[in-house]
C-alpha cells in the first residue's frame, strides 16, 4: 500500500526536527502509542494500539530512524505485530521551510500488511493510516502551540 | 451488565458482557438458534431481526443496545403454529433452498413491505440487497414477497 | 406419470427452515460442550521460528491448546483422487498436515488450536499465542508457479508441479491441422479464482465417548460416509464402527463441503484428548482463507475452422492452480470432469488438452458447482462466439454447422467423443432453437441495431452447453485415479403398518431429496407421499453412502431407491400371491395393490407390509421382513445440455454491465419437480452470472488475500439480477430408471459464457472480441478505449 501525504506545521524545521528526534514528543503525539522505549539511539520498541474503525489492535515491534539529514528528513522505518496481522513500512519524510515560520512535511512511502489486516482491504487501510496521519500532525501542532505558549 | 430485552413477547433479564452482540445473545443465551450468523462484517443479513419495528442486522448490534427494545426473530413470525403470510408465500413459491438466509430474508421481507405494501419489482430487489441467498438467485425469494404483498393485502 | 412425478410439489422441509427451526450443526449444544479458534498464519509463505503458548494457557476457561508440536501434528488429511504425471511419476501428493509444523504454506493455515470453555474465551486466548515468522516469498498465480526461479511451495521436489495430464488426440496431428486450417482463432485468459460462500460456514462438533469409545463428529458436510471413510482410515487411523458421522441441515455446499477438512480430523483428535466434546464453527474470514477455492486456470487455446466454419482442430495448454495442498477431489477437476468434456456439443474432429497442475502458496483449489465442467464450456463457448465474431458469422449459425446430431441413446447409439466419453443422449438443436424462440432473437437483433444507432450498447450472447454428471461409473473412475467407488446406496424400509421409511447415502443442502425423493418413492410404490419418509446426513442411520456432487443425487442415488423398490415389490408379490392364493404371475402391481389379473381379487402394500413382519401365514422359506438395501453404480454419467441466453446494456460512459434478460433452456432428461429443477437453474444461473461479473477471489503478489470479506468479495445481490426465463426441452436419460440426468450444476455451467458472450457482442462494433473476466465496470471501460 502506498502512503502518502503532506502537512504544513506552524513552527520551523529546526524545532519540529528537535521534536521528532524526542522520543518523549513521539510517545505523547503518536497516535495509539503507549509506550516507546529507546533500544539504541534511533531504534525503538513500541507498544501501541490502533482503534479506527473497524480496525482495532494491540501493536507491538520495533520504529528506527535511519538516513537521518538534519533538518531536512529521514526515513521512518516500522515493524510492528499484531493479532489482526503485521505492517511493515518504509516512509520517507521530507521537510521544508515555508511562508513565515512554516515547515511543509511531505512524506512518501510503502507500507507491506498481512493477515486481516491485508484482507480488510486497502481501501480501509489507506483511510485508517489517513486518519492516524492526521491526528498525529494535529497532536503534533498541539504540542507546538503549548511549547509556544 | 443487566439488560432486560422483550423478545417475541416474552421478557428476558439477563447479566451479559457487554461485548456479546445482539445475535450471540439470541443464539447462545437464549437458544433462539434461528436467527443465523453468515458473515462478520454485516454484508449477507442473515442475522436479520426487527428491533422495535425496524430491521437490524442483529450481529452489528450489541445486546445491551437492545436493552429495553422489543426483539422480533423468526421463531415469533409464525402464531399459534400457523406460518405468517410471508413464510407461507416462501414455501409456495420455493423462495428457500438450504434455508440457511431464510430466517434473515423472510424478516427483511416483513420491513420491506411494511414500507411498501405494494412494491414494485424493484423496491423489492433494493430492500433485498443486504440480505444474500446462494441457492435461488433471488427469483423466488422475489416472487415469494410479491405473493405475500398480495395476501396480506387481501 | 403417477400422482406426484413431475409435479410442482410444495417441499416438506420448508416448514422447519421458515420457523427458525433447523438444525445446522452450529445451532447443536451438547454437554461439557467446549469451544475453539485457530491461530492461523498471516503469511503466505513462512517459517515457524517458536510458538509461545504459556500466556494463552493461563487464560480464562482455557481448557487445552495443540500446536503442530503436539501428536496431531503427525497427521494429515488425504487426497481421494491419484492422477500421475504423463511421464509414469507418480502424484506428488504432499502431507496435508493438521496443524503446520515447520513451515506455512498458504495464508490462513492453522497453526495452533486453542480449545476453552466459551467462544469469547477461546478467541482471546488465541490472541495471546505467540508465533514467531521468518516469512518467505511466495507465488500464487499458477503460470508463474512453473516458473524457474518460482519459490517451491513443498522442498521435497525440483518444481511446483503436482501432475501434468494430456486427453485427446495425438498433439503433433492437433497442431498440424491448425497449420492448415482457414482461420485460427486465439484465446488466452485466467478463469479465475472463487470463493464458493455458501451461506452457512463450515461448523464441526467432535464428541468422543470414553465410556464407549466411540466418536461422533457433527459436520456441515455433503457426503457423511466420505467424510467418515477418509477420517478413519487415512486421517487418523481410527476404527470405523467406532464412528458415527452426523450432518442433518446443512446451509449450502457448492462443492466446498464435500472434502474432508483438518479440522474435522483435529477436532475428532483433540476431543479424546481432552474428553469432552469440542466445536468449531468457521466465520466469514476463515471462511474466505480456508474453504476449498474454485476454478483457477489459466489457459491458452486455439480452435482451427474451414471457410464454412467448421471446427478443424482445438488445442488447449492449461495451467490449473491446486493450492498449497491437494484437496480431496482437486486432481480431478481440471482432468477428467474438465478435459472430458472439450468436444462440447460439436463435431470437432480432432482435440487436444495439455494441463500442468502446480502448486501455488494459496488456499487448496477443488470442486465448486460445476468443477472442472463451467471452465470447459466457458472456453468452448467463448472461443467458438469469438471464432464466429472473427469470421463474420453469427453466433447461431457457428453452432447450427457443428452440432453433433440428434441421438437418443435408444434407437441411435450413444455419441463417442474424441476425448474418452460417450455421450448418453442429446438433441442441442432443438434446445438452442427453443430458447432462440423465447428470447425473440430476431426481433433483438433489429432492437440492438436501432439502440446501436442511438449510441445505445446493447448485447446478446449464447451458450450451447453441456455437462457430464451423474458421477459416476466406478471402474472408470477407478481406471482415472479415484480412490473410491462412486456409486450410491438407497435402501428402503418398509414397516409393519405399511408406511415407509427411506435411508439414501445422498446428502440434501438444499436440494429438497425430502419432497423429491418421497414423490417418486411414493409413486413407484402407489402410496401416499405422506406415508414415505426420507433419511440421510446420519451414518449410523445410513447403512452406507458417497453422498452429494456432482449432480448425482437422483441419478445415482434415486437409483440405488429404485433397484430398492424392486425388490420391495418382487418380495411383496410372492407374499401376495400366497395371501391371494394365486400365482405370481397372475399379479400386477397398481395403486398400492397387488391384483389378480381379470378379478376383483386384490391385497393392500399395507397388509402385505403387516404380513411381512408377523408372518402367520407365510410362504415357505422366504424370509420375514421387507426390507431391502441396494448399491447402484452408474453405467455412464449423464449429460444433461441446453442453450443459455444472455442480454446486456453496457454503459457507455461507465461500462457497467447491466444483465437484462437470461433465458435458459435446459435438457435435464425426466423432471421429476419442475419447481426445484427450476430452483437450481435460478441458483445456477445466478453463481454463474456472479462469476461473469463480478467475483473473484484476489490474492496480491505476496500471497496476501485482498478480497477476503464480503466488502471486497463481490457476489451477486438481489439487484444484480433480473427474473431468470426458464423452460426445459427433455431428452430421457436412456441408462438410469428414472431417465434422469441432474439439474444441480447446469445453471452454473452454461451462464457464464452467455454473460461474457453478450458483452462482447456489445461491443463488438468497437472491435472488441475478448474480455478478461469479471467484467468489473472499470475493465469494461478500459477494453472499450483500446
Amino acid at each position: 500500500m502506498k502512503i502518502k501525504g503532506n502537512y504544513t506545521l506552524s513552527t520551523t524545521p529546526e524545532i519540529f526536527w528537535q521534536m521528532v528526534m524526542d522520543p518523549d514528543v513521539l510517545e505523547k503525539v503518536t497516535p495509539g502509542i503507549k509506550e516507546l522505549k529507546a533500544l539504541s539511539p534511533d531504534n525503538y520498541e513500541a507498544l501501541s494500539e490502533v482503534k479506527v474503525g473497524p480496525v482495532r489492535g494491540n501493536f507491538k515491534g520495533n520504529l528506527s530512524i535511519k538516513d537521518k539529514v538534519e533538518q531536512e528528513g529521514c526515513t521512518l522505518v516500522i515493524d510492528q505485530k499484531s493479532k489482526m496481522g503485521n505492517v511493515i513500512a518504509e516512509i520517507v519524510m521530507t521537510l521544508a521551510p515555508e511562508g513565515e515560520g512554516q515547515t511543509k512535511v511531505e512524506y512518501t512511502g510503502e507500507a507491506k500488511m498481512s493477515g486481516t489486516l491485508a484482507s480488510m482491504g486497502q481501501r480501509i487501510m489507506s483511510g485508517v493510516v489517513s486518519t492516524l496521519s492526521k491526528q498525529f500532525f494535529k497532536s503534533m501542532e498541539a504540542e507546538i502551540a503549548a511549547r509556544k505558549a | 451488565m443487566n439488560v432486560t430485552i422483550t423478545v417475541n413477547g416474552k421478557t428476558y433479564t439477563h447479566d451479559i458482557e457487554p461485548r456479546i452482540s445482539l445475535v450471540q445473545y439470541l443464539r447462545e443465551t437464549l437458544d433462539l438458534t434461528g436467527t443465523h450468523i453468515g458473515c462478520d462484517t454485516s454484508g449477507c443479513g442473515a442475522c436479520t431481526v426487527s428491533v422495535n419495528g425496524e430491521a437490524v442486522k442483529s450481529c452489528t448490534m450489541l445486546a445491551v443496545q437492545a436493552d429495553g427494545c422489543e426483539v422480533t426473530t423468526i421463531e415469533g413470525m409464525a402464531q399459534n403454529g400457523e406460518m405468517h403470510p410471508i413464510q407461507a408465500a416462501f414455501k409456495e413459491k420455493h423462495g428457500l433452498q438450504c434455508g440457511f438466509c431464510t430466517p434473515g430474508m423472510v424478516m427483511v421481507a416483513a420491513d420491506i413491505l411494511k414500507n411498501h405494501p405494494n412494491p414494485s419489482e424493484e423496491e423489492i430487489r433494493h430492500g433485498l440487497k443486504g440480505n444474500f441467498c446462494r441457492c435461488t438467485g433471488y427469483h423466488n425469494i422475489v416472487k415469494s414477497i410479491q405473493l405475500a404483498a398480495e395476501t396480506l393485502n387481501e | 406419470m403417477g400422482n406426484f412425478i413431475g409435479k410442482a410439489v410444495k417441499r416438506r422441509e420448508d416448514a422447519r427452515f421458515l420457523k427458525g427451526a433447523g438444525t445446522y450443526t452450529d445451532d447443536i449444544k451438547l454437554p461439557k460442550m467446549t469451544q475453539s479458534a485457530f491461530v492461523r498464519s498471516p503469511y503466505a509463505h513462512a517459517k515457524i521460528l517458536s510458538i509461545d503458548i504459556t500466556e494463552a494457557e493461563k487464560a480464562d476457561g482455557v481448557v487445552a491448546i495443540f500446536t503442530g508440536k503436539d501428536p496431531c501434528g503427525d497427521y494429515g488429511v488425504p487426497c481421494g483422487w491419484q492422477v500421475d504425471f504423463k511421464n509414469g511419476e507418480t502424484m506428488r501428493e504432499p502431507k496435508h498436515p493438521l496443524l503446520a509444523k515447520d513451515k506455512v504454506k498458504h495464508l490462513g493455515e492453522a497453526v495452533a488450536i486453542v480449545i476453552a470453555e466459551t467462544l469469547e474465551q477461546a478467541r482471546d486466548a488465541a490472541e495471546l499465542v505467540e508465533v514467531d515468522y521468518e516469512e518467505l516469498p511466495a507465488v500464487t498465480n499458477p503460470l508463474k508457479a512453473m516458473e524457474k526461479d518460482a519459490p517451491l511451495v513443498h522442498d521435497e521436489w525440483e518444481d511446483n508441479a503436482a501432475f501434468d495430464w494430456c486427453i485427446g488426440n495425438d498433439r503433433a496431428e492437433v497442431e498440424a491441422a491448425l497449420e492448415k486450417a482457414h482461420h485460427v482463432t486465439v484465446m488466452e485468459y485466467r478463469n479465475q479464482r472463487l470463493a464458493p460462500n455458501a451461506m452457512e460456514p463450515r461448523s464441526y462438533i467432535a464428541d468422543y465417548d470414553v465410556n464407549g469409545d466411540r466418536y461422533t463428529l457433527y459436520t456441515s458436510t455433503q457426503n457423511p460416509h466420505l467424510i467418515r471413510l477418509l477420517l478413519c482410515a487415512f486421517a487418523l487411523g481410527i476404527p470405523e464402527h467406532k464412528v458415527r458421522i452426523v450432518s442433518r441441515d446443512v446451509g449450502g455446499g457448492f462443492g466446498s463441503k464435500i472434502y474432508h477438512y483438518t479440522e474435522e480430523a483435529l477436532l475428532t483428535w483433540a476431543s479424546k484428548e481432552i474428553g469432552r466434546p469440542v466445536k468449531w464453527t468457521s466465520d466469514r474470514s476463515e471462511a474466505f482463507l480456508t474453504d476449498a477455492h474454485g476454478r483457477d486456470h489459466v489457459v491458452k487455446s486455439k480452435m482451427g475452422f474451414d471457410k464454412d466454419g467448421k471446427i478443424v482442430a482445438h488445442l488447449t495448454d492449461e495451467y490449473c492452480g491446486m493450492g498449497a495442498y491437494l484437496s480431496t477431489f482437486a486432481p480431478a477437476v481440471p482432468t477428467y470432469l474438465h478435459g472430458t468434456l472439450f468436444q462440447g456439443v460439436y463435431t470437432t474432429p480432432l482435440i487436444h488438452l495439455n494441463v500442468t497442475a502446480p502448486f501455488t502458496h494459496t488456499v487448496p483449489v477443488d470442486a465448486y458447482r460445476g468443477a472442472g465442467r463451467p471452465e470447459a464450456t466457458y472456453l468452448l463457448e467463448r472461443i467458438i462466439s469469438k471464432g464466429a465474431q472473427e469470421m463474420g458469422m453469427d453466433p447461431v449459425e457457428i453452432r447450427l454447422k457443428n452440432f453433433i446430431p440428434p441421438f437418443d441413446g435408444v434407437e441411435q447409439e450413444g455419441y463417442q467423443t474424441q476425448v474418452a466419453l460417450q455421450y448418453d443422449s442429446g438433441n442441442y438443436e432443438r434446445a438452442l432453437k427453443k430458447a432462440l424462440d423465447k428470447l425473440g432473437y430476431e426481433d433483438f437483433r433489429k432492437e440492438q441495431k436501432k439502440a446501436r444507432e442511438e449510441g445505445r450498447l446493447l448485447g446478446v450472447g449464447i451458450s450451447t452447453y453441456i455437462e457430464g454428471c451423474g458421477i459416476a461409473p466406478s471402474a472408470v473412475v477407478g481406471a482415472l485415479g479415484a480412490r473410491a467407488g462412486l456409486y450410491e446406496v438407497g435402501q428402503v424400509r418398509v414397516q409393519p403398518t405399511g408406511k415407509v421409511s427411506v435411508f439414501t447415502g445422498s446428502h440434501s443442502h438444499g436440494q429438497g431429496h425430502e419432497t423429491v425423493f418421497a414423490q417418486f418413492v411414493a409413486d413407484k410404490l402407489g402410496i401416499d407421499m405422506a406415508d414415505v419418509e426420507i433419511e440421510h446426513g446420519d451414518t449410523d442411520q445410513v447403512a452406507f453412502g458417497m453422498g452429494t456432487y456432482g449432480s448425482r443425487s437422483l441419478s445415482v442415488g434415486g437409483s440405488a431407491i429404485i433397484k430398492s423398490i424392486d425388490k420391495i415389490l418382487e418380495k411383496g408379490a410372492k407374499i401376495a400371491a400366497h395371501k391371494l392364493e394365486a400365482a405370481e404371475d397372475d399379479l400386477e402391481y397398481a395403486n398400492g395393490k397387488w391384483t389378480v389379473k381379470g378379478t376383483e381379487k386384490s391385497v393392500s402394500f399395507g397388509d402385505v407390509a403387516l404380513t411381512a413382519y408377523v408372518p402367520h401365514n407365510y410362504p415357505e422359506g422366504l424370509e420375514p421382513g421387507l426390507d431391502f438395501s441396494s448399491f447402484y453404480d452408474p453405467g455412464n454419467f449423464t449429460y444433461p445440455f441446453g442453450t443459455h441466453i444472455a442480454v446486456v446494456e453496457v454503459d457507455k460512459d461507465t461500462g457497467k454491465v447491466e444483465l437484462q434478460r437470461f433465458v435458459a433452456v435446459d435438457d435435464v432428461g425426466n423432471i421429476m419437480n419442475p419447481m426445484i429443477v427450476d430452483g437450481q437453474i435460478h441458483g445456477g444461473v445466478a453463481q454463474g452470472v456472479g462469476q461473469a461479473l463480478l467475483e473473484e477471489v484476489v490474492y496480491d503478489e505476496g500471497g496476501q488475500m485482498i478480497t477476503g470479506s464480503y466488502m471486497d468479495y463481490a457476489m451477486p445481490r438481489a439487484d444484480d439480477l433480473p427474473m431468470i426465463e426458464t423452460d426445459n426441452t427433455v431428452t430421457p436419460c436412456p441408462h438410469n430408471p428414472l431417465g434422469v440426468k441432474g439439474a444441480g450444476e447446469a445453471g452454473a455451467i452454461g451462464s457464464t459464457p452467455a454473460v461474457v458472450n453478450a458483452v462482447v457482442d456489445a461491443l463488438a462494433h468497437l472491435g472488441v472480441t475478448d474480455i478478461q473476466m469479471p467484467l468489473k465496470p472499470q475493465t469494461v471501460w478500459k477494453a472499450m478505449q483500446n
